[in-house]
């Protein structure tokens, strides 16, 4: 497995530990409300740690294989960065297209809108990820 | 469906002291795994990492990559 895939993974596996934490906090603030619980702090402070975590794997990756660490992206590597950031935009395109129509729907206010925009970043993420694996795995 | 390009980057190797794909890599500045997916013709290289691998070999273009024009069904 290359260094850009193994990196791919862990920003994948990172993501995807966010995007639970988030979702899970998130749907415990709308059905039983936020009590004592400050939603700013524990964003950044989730975020912070998950930063810190990719870091570390990365350091670790990165020594393991320190030659394919410093090698720039090649062309085939920045293009599977573009194919995977085209599709992500999509999602991310819709995502926002649906974060304005909950405005319409009854009952919703900003703070649903600005957690469906959340949402639909962390996605489009996950499906940038997902999409570089794939690639790199299709042309291995 | 048919492959247009194919190359020579496997034989042309082993014609060079069985020279690895890494080593390839490492003289036209892109990754192994972008070497070996070249030579599977899943990827098709730029103009200038082709001229660069006929470099490496020392010989023409034309003897590393090779189109073939796909044929065209008669209706």
């Amino acid at each position: 497995m290359s260094f850009r895939e193994k990196s791919a993974w862990i920003s994948l596996f990172c993501l995807v530990i966010f995007t639970a934490l988030w979702l899970t906090h998130a749907l415990r603030i709308e059905f039983f409300g936020a009590e004592n619980d400050n939603p700013m702090l524990w964003f950044f402070g989730t975020l912070a740690a998950l930063i810190a975590l990719e870091i570390g794997l990365h350091v670790t990756i990165a020594i393991q294989s320190p030659r394919e660490a410093k090698t720039p992206k090649d062309e085939r590597e920045r293009l599977i960065d573009m194919k995977a950031s085209r599709v992500a935009f999509y999602v991310l395109m819709i995502g926002a297209f649906v974060s304005i129509g909950t405005l319409h729907v009854p009952g919703a206010n900003r703070y649903t809108m600005a957690q469906c925009l959340m949402g639909s970043i962390l996605f489009a993420l996950l499906i940038r990820f997902a999409t570089q694996i794939a690639l790199h795995r299709r042309d291995a | 469906m048919a492959k247009t390009i194919e190359n020579n980057i496997r034989r042309l190797r082993f014609e060079h002291k069985e020279m690895t794909q890494q080593e390839l890599a490492e003289q036209i500045g892109v990754t192994r795994q972008t070497v070996n997916a070249i030579e599977l013709g899943k990827y098709s290289p730029s103009l200038e990492v082709a001229f660069q691998i006929a470099e490496v070999f020392g010989v023409p273009l034309d003897k590393v990559f090779q189109y073939n024009l796909p044929k065209r069904s008669r209706t």
